[in-house]
């Protein structure tokens, strides 16, 4: 049994993509979103040793700021259960901002520079070390790298015919990603096959396709994977480490099962 | 992973996978229902607050003449190459 998979990229970025997969069935498909949710681990801070803290917050408050704060991650170097050790020193009156934690790693710091940790007034004084451990969103939610990831069928749809000229111009509301069929029809320049996201056309079916009357269905075994990050490392690196997860997983089974 | 068999004759096997939650068991369970000889897989997992059985058990029946615990070994093969095919893909896109 051999399998082939097609993979596109709909949108691509750093932290946010759209990644079209031809051929995958929903199982798998369902297995890597829940592994890059849920087993792709990520660093973040999870221990504080307060040396001054004359905030007008309890030490827990900025323990559970400081855990929420994405750490960048390199899963090349680490492994589950290292730590890194940070510290922030920030005297009032001026803000605690994630750019203030100085790590002693400079592969794990703050994943972005302007989330607010505390406001501190005159006279009040902030000084923590931390220590930020690699685990996985099954431990934490705080260790979760994907946030919002998701995925949809691709669609298709099919012009069946004219509307009316009098009928109700009611909208016709889509969402998703859309492959290009019915290219003639189209408003705009469009092209047979091409992706489509559906924000192109305001999500707007009446948009793409004015006075036409259309039906919409999924492409069978094709889904487009919304996947973001929270920085700690890519869109690629995310998707790719899930696999991963997935195939250790099948390959520890596979060793148990022949002993 | 930790396995205990729970049942086992020539073509049924039903086994607890220790650790394991949908994640993987329903990658696993599609993967078998594909594998050839293989008649049913199902898998059964309770929530953590059920404080019963809360570890997953793979359910496995195969046709006459083919062991259920080849065909696990050929559904975790065919999680492996789905794996590799996916990465191949993957990284041949971006």
């Amino acid at each position: 049994m051999t399998q082939d998979y097609e993979v596109e990229f709909v949108e691509r970025g750093e932290r946010e993509a759209r990644i079209l997969v031809r051929g995958i069935t929903p199982a798998f498909a369902n297995g890597i979103r829940r592994a890059m949710v849920a087993d792709v681990p990520t660093f973040s801070i999870d221990t504080v040793r307060v040396i001054e803290n004359t905030s007008v917050m309890f030490n827990e408050q900025i323990g559970l700021r400081l855990g929420l704060v994405p750490l960048t991650t390199d899963l090349d170097d680490f492994e589950i259960g290292d730590e890194v050790t940070l510290s922030l020193s920030v005297d009032g009156p001026s803000t605690a901002y994630s750019s203030d934690l100085v790590s002693s790693d400079p592969m794990v710091e703050a994943a972005d520079d302007n989330i607010p940790i505390i406001d501190l007034k005159e006279g009040q004084r902030l000084e923590v070390e931390a220590d930020a451990v690699l685990d996985t969103g099954r431990e934490h939610a705080k260790h979760q790298g994907g946030v919002a990831v998701g995925y949809r069928h691709l669609q298709q749809v099919e012009v069946v015919g004219d509307l009316g000229e009098f009928e109700d111009d009611d909208p016709n509301i889509l969402r998703g990603v859309i492959e290009e069929q019915a290219a003639e029809h189209a408003a705009g320049d469009a092209t047979n096959g091409e992706l489509v996201a559906t924000d192109e056309f305001d999500n707007d079916l009446r948009n793409r396709y004015p006075g036409k009357d259309v039906e919409v269905s999924d492409v069978p075994n094709a889904f487009v994977f919304h996947v973001e990050t929270d920085g700690s490392f890519t869109t690629e690196e995310l998707v790719l480490r899930a696999v991963e997860t997935l195939r250790d997983r099948a390959t520890e089974l596979k060793d148990a099962v022949q002993l | 992973m930790d396995l205990r068999v729970i049942d086992k004759s020539d073509t049924e096997l039903s086994i607890e996978i220790a650790g394991e939650d949908h994640t993987f068991m329903n990658v696993i369970k599609g993967a078998l229902l594909e594998t050839e000889g293989v008649t049913a897989a199902t898998y059964d997992v309770n929530p953590e607050q059920s404080g019963g059985q809360t570890d997953p058990v793979l359910t496995i029946k195969t046709e006459e003449g083919v062991d259920a615990l080849e065909a696990l070994e050929d559904g975790t093969d065919a999680v492996i190459e789905k794996a590799d095919s996916f990465t191949d893909a993957f990284e041949a896109a971006a």
